[in-house]
């Protein structure tokens, strides 16, 4: 089971995920758990919000 | 000693020279219509990299056995299948190599249905593989070898496959005898359909088919315009409990004859695995409780922005996100939890600042080190 966190920086800004609490996921077309995580959200999931 | 002298029309002549010794050495020229000289590079000829096992960055010969993990770098394995399996890095090697890969079946699945598959798999990155021309008419043709050892005997299978996955060429080669090293070779065609990246992305993915069913499984030796991992009919180690695979001296080459494996040197190798994985030391100042104020360039331009693990654990001075192990030099490991660096501030080439939701002390000098992950 996968599961995604949105991240905020300090200062309130999106910057990224956290994947299973192990990875953090850039914002970044090319990398490939990004792309996982837009088919993820594309298959009708949503990421739990930012703390 | 005997010499074989070719003299050109007007000048020049080359010279092959037999050794002064028994037994007999074999120049192979090749098939098609070109030269050794400009149809195989004699430098880097190998799209392979770590083919020989050696580079284990992630788990330092500790095996894994979850869907999707690397036992050594470069290689992944995908299970979709109810079997489970243990692979890692081995001692076990034929002559003139130290390292495989050894795959082991855990749980057995005898019956794989639909797409369920067990794949050892290597994703060729678009740059490297671009000059092979695949998906235009003048493809070039390219050799597969590898040595490989399995508790199984039978027809094994497996394939080349685009990174839209909608191209493969499903191959197969046989093991004879059970528990013993063998060294096989597979030419294969370029492909002169479909779509093969050129950058940064998937140029081709090798894979080895452990087990496959009835959809992923195609016709051998022939091009498809589907995802094949597997050959129709081939062995399914993850089939057989306790079954074991072993691999190593992966080699892919432009070409359609088999050149020796390319045995570059441990640094260069290890750079290029660095391309996708490493692990890079951080050292800065927090300016805050939650805000490390740290620069660094990674040792090797990743292949694009990286994911960052922060799980790594049993490594003092390196920072853990669950375990609080970012090292707060002068006052022992600190408090700190779910560290992160922001996207802002990390790219191909290095890093900038890093966040942590707090637990630093403003003007403290904070060590670690952060896993960084560009894999394909």
């Amino acid at each position: 089971m996968i599961t995604y966190k949105k991240v905020n920086d300090p200062y309130g800004n999106f910057v990224g995920l956290f994947k299973n609490n192990e990875w953090f996921i850039p914002i970044a077309e090319g990398n490939t758990d990004y792309q996982e995580y837009l088919e993820w959200v594309a298959e009708g999931n949503t990421p739990e919000e930012a703390e | 000693m005997a010499n074989l002298i070719l003299k050109g029309n007007t000048s020049g002549q080359v010279t092959i020279q037999a050794p002064d010794e028994a037994g007999t050495t074999t120049l192979t020229l090749p098939t098609t219509n070109s030269t050794l000289a400009t149809q195989n590079s004699l430098g880097v000829r190998n799209l392979i990299i770590n083919g020989d096992m050696r580079i284990d960055q992630r788990n330092a010969g500790s095996a894994v056995t979850a869907n999707g993990n690397f036992p050594v770098d470069r290689f992944q394995i995908f299970n979709s299948t109810d079997g489970a399996f243990s692979a890692q890095q081995d001692s076990s090697a034929p002559t003139g190599f130290v390292n495989s890969l050894k795959f082991t079946t855990t749980t057995a699945d005898g019956t794989l249905t639909t797409t369920q598959a067990t794949q050892f798999q290597q994703r060729i990155e678009g740059f490297n593989f671009a000059n092979l021309g695949w998906g235009t008419a003048s493809a070039k043709t390219v050799t597969i070898s590898f040595w490989v050892r399995s508790s199984l005997t039978g027809t094994f299978g497996g394939s080349l496959r685009n990174n839209a996955q909608d191209r493969s060429y499903p191959f197969t080669y046989v093991i004879s005898v059970a528990d013993t090293w063998e060294y096989k070779t597979v030419t294969v065609a370029g492909d002169t359909s479909g779509t093969w990246l050129t950058n940064n992305s998937v140029g081709c993915r090798l894979t080895f088919g452990l087990g496959g069913g009835p959809d992923v499984s195609g016709t051998a030796s022939a091009w498809a315009g589907a995802n094949y991992s597997n050959t129709t009919g081939a062995v399914s180690v993850i089939g057989t409990l306790n079954a074991t695979w072993y691999i190593t001296g992966v080699q892919l080459e432009v070409g359609d004859t088999a050149t020796p494996f390319e045995h570059r040197p441990y640094d260069m190798e290890l750079a290029r695995c660095m391309r996708y994985f490493q692990i890079v030391p951080i050292a800065g100042t927090a300016h805050n409780s939650s805000e490390l104020c740290v620069t660094g360039t990674f040792r090797v331009d990743m292949r694009d922005t990286p994911s960052i693990n922060s799980t790594v654990s049993n490594r003092p001075g390196y920072y853990n996100g669950s375990l609080n192990t970012l090292f707060n030099v002068g006052y022992g490991n600190a408090g700190v939890g779910n560290a992160y660096f922001a996207a802002g501030v990390v790219d191909k080439q290095g890093f900038g600042q890093m966040y942590v939701t707090s637990g630093l002390t403003g003007g403290r000098l904070y060590a670690g080190g952060a896993i960084m992950s560009a894999e394909l």
